[in-house]
């Protein structure tokens, strides 16, 4: 090859290389979530990993409530480094909690008083609970996938912007049944979308009861 | 110090510990209960009587429920204290008494486990229906047979122990908890039972509390909750939930007194007293609770040349449909008292009993209840002690409006 001709085809190769990182052949990705009935599942955790040199998602600031002796909301999934405030709207003391491997930590909150936020670094679900009202209960996803969402009361989550490459969906929900986490693998790039459907193989977990007053966890 | 003279400088020091602390994180929550009655029962024990209901025939009219004061305060991060106390209104030894006062060490679960330690006077952990603020249920006015019984002679004054594994935050369906105690000053247990049987109401005995008239036999205003025999009983006892669906409990206790020990001063002895109880407590998303629970034990004395064993057992059948803030209650319970003597008219009875009950909780500040209860019982103690027949069919009917004031309202 004569040195101008390998220059320009250096010059396409690194156009191309560039278009593919940057994201050119942009591509959208559907994943539908539904029960084992096959009825969509309303708020499952959607993760989608890519295999290349795709970064994760920019870290956050966000906010997890108490209010009414409960967590608002009930799930957050936030990008690894994210830093979740506790603010404590109720008027009574919480000490929230999670021995969840991915974050381990304690904070009491009192009311009226400002906590610093806790940071969330390694990918994982992170259940949290209050040492004093055992009915309260949240999930944190932190995750390092570059995209992410929740699916609607159709049980679908829509990425219009993918670049092309190969990746990992991640699926998680807190009522999945032990074992039932849930992953597909697919290659976005050649503009005709990627489109997944998953079926849940379990039932999952019963809901958990609302409306009864609080005063009835006494004993 | 005599054992029984020591309890009160533990509860002052309790209260005052309560009362000083500075009001950061501080709770307290008072409520008044004022109840319109109309009742065929006989005379109640605290009236004198032999009376299943807490309000006889001469006690209709209204009355006051009960007047309560909760208090709690956390000291650093994982310790509280609680204190419970209520005057009833009627003829009681103290007129304001604590039902409840207890030290609580709960630290933070460590992967999946928790320990918690309560120290003090509280309910030992078997009813499934006395689970709102101040052991009231949130289904009825009046408690069970077996829990009334809790309620009026049945206390730990100890120590208890209480180890969780919390499945349910580590993905699992299932939380497991194991529970064990010591205690003392709680030997006259069994004394209520043997004399006025099981009962339906919503009447709780405080520490320095009586059951019963001073000089009224057979009752005569006893005290449950003292130490005759020097010797510490306990219980044990499993409880497994799955979510927050269903609960199941099972507890045996025994408080291994010495039923020869007597105490002259109280004139009484300490009852041997053992029993083992169970519970299921289901509730569902369309707002239907079941609850059931199971009760069979024995309480002994062995008084000179006169051993009396008293061998009982009872359950209730609850169901309960709750609609938004208001529900209905149906409770069937049934009891049974034996004795070992057998033709001497103590002790024994037969019995069962229907409640209805319809609850409007408001908003968390006021609450009202209609409640209709039917007592048909048979108790010999009834001809032995008052001359009357043994068998009673006994009705109430309450309408109650209590309202709450207090950071600690829920």
């Amino acid at each position: 090859m004569r040195p101008g001709a390998r220059k320009i085809f250096g010059f396409l190769t690194s156009i191309a290389l560039s278009l593919r990182v940057v994201g050119a052949w942009a591509d959208s990705l559907s994943v539908t979530v539904l029960k084992i009935d096959g009825k969509p599942l309303d708020g499952a955790v959607v993760l989608v990993h890519a295999s290349g040199s795709q970064r994760s998602a920019a870290p956050v600031r966000a906010v997890m409530d108490q209010l009414n002796l409960a967590f608002v909301p009930d799930l957050l999934v936030v990008p690894a480094g994210s830093q979740v405030t506790f603010p404590n709207s109720d008027t009574v003391s919480h000490q929230i909690y999670s021995f969840s491997p991915a974050k381990r930590f304690q904070l009491p909150l009192y009311r009226g008083t400002a906590y610093p936020p806790v940071h969330f670094d390694v990918p994982g679900v992170v259940t949290l609970g209050c040492n004093i009202h055992d009915t309260m209960q949240a999930y944190i996803v932190v995750t390092d996938a570059p995209f992410f969402g929740r699916t609607d009361a159709k049980g679908v989550w829509l990425l219009a912007d993918a670049p092309r490459g190969h990746y990992r969906i991640e699926v998680w929900h807190p009522r999945l049944r032990e074992g039932d986490a849930l992953m597909r693998e697919l290659d976005l790039g050649d503009g005709a979308g990627g489109t997944i459907e998953i079926r849940l193989k379990h039932a999952l977990r019963p809901a958990p009861l609302s409306g009864h007053p609080h005063s009835w966890d006494q004993y | 110090m005599r054992a029984t003279t020591r309890l009160p400088a533990f509860f002052l020091t309790l209260g005052l510990a309560l009362l000083s602390r500075e009001a950061s994180a501080f709770e307290w929550e008072l409520d008044v209960d004022g109840r319109l009655v109309s009742s065929n029962g006989q005379k109640s024990a605290m009236s004198g009587g032999l009376g299943e209901l807490r309000f006889g025939e001469s006690k209709s009219g209204v009355q006051l429920g009960r007047a309560r004061l909760a208090l709690s305060q956390p000291v650093g991060n994982v310790l509280a204290l609680h204190l419970d106390a209520s005057y009833w209104g009627d003829d009681d030894k103290s007129p304001v008494d604590v039902t409840e006062a207890y030290a609580e060490y709960r630290p933070y679960p460590i992967d999946g486990f928790r320990v918690r330690v309560r120290g003090g006077a509280f309910y030992a952990p078997i009813s499934l229906e006395n689970r709102a603020a101040g052991w009231e249920s949130p289904y009825t006015l009046s408690s069970s047979a077996i829990n009334n019984w809790i309620a009026e002679e049945v206390r730990t004054i100890g120590l208890e122990t209480q180890a969780e594994w919390l499945g349910t935050r580590l993905g699992h369906s299932f939380d497991l908890s194991v529970v064990g105690a010591v205690y003392r000053w709680n030997d006259p247990i069994g004394g209520v039972l043997a004399s006025k049987g099981f009962g339906i109401s919503d009447r709780q005995t405080g520490l320095f509390g009586r059951v019963g008239m001073p000089g009224v036999a057979p009752l005569r205003g006893r005290e449950p909750f003292h130490e005759i025999d020097g010797r510490t009983g306990y219980y044990g006892g499993l409880e497994l939930r799955y979510l927050d669906r269903l609960t199941l409990r099972a507890l045996h206790y025994d408080n291994r007194a010495d039923p020869t020990a007597y105490d002259a001063r109280l004139n009484d002895y300490a009852w041997q007293m053992k029993f083992d109880s169970a519970g299921a407590r289901y509730e569902s998303p369309g707002g239907w609770t079941l609850i059931t629970q199971w009760l069979q034990g024995e309480t002994y004395v062995d008084a000179p040349a006169s051993e009396r064993e008293w061998p009982f057992n009872a359950r209730f059948f609850l169901i309960s449909k709750r609609f938004g803030r208001h529900s209905l209650s149906a409770r069937y319970d049934d009891f049974s008292i034996g004795f070992s003597i057998n033709d001497f008219d103590l002790g024994e009875q037969t019995g069962h009993a229907w409640t209805l009950a319809y609850v409007a909780e408001l908003t968390p500040n006021w609450r009202v209840t209609l409640e209709w209860v039917r007592v048909d019982s048979n108790l010999k103690p009834r001809s032995f002690y008052l001359g009357e027949a043994p068998g009673a069919i006994e009705r109430g009917l309450q309408l109650a409006v209590r309202y709450a004031i207090g950071p600690g309202v829920r």
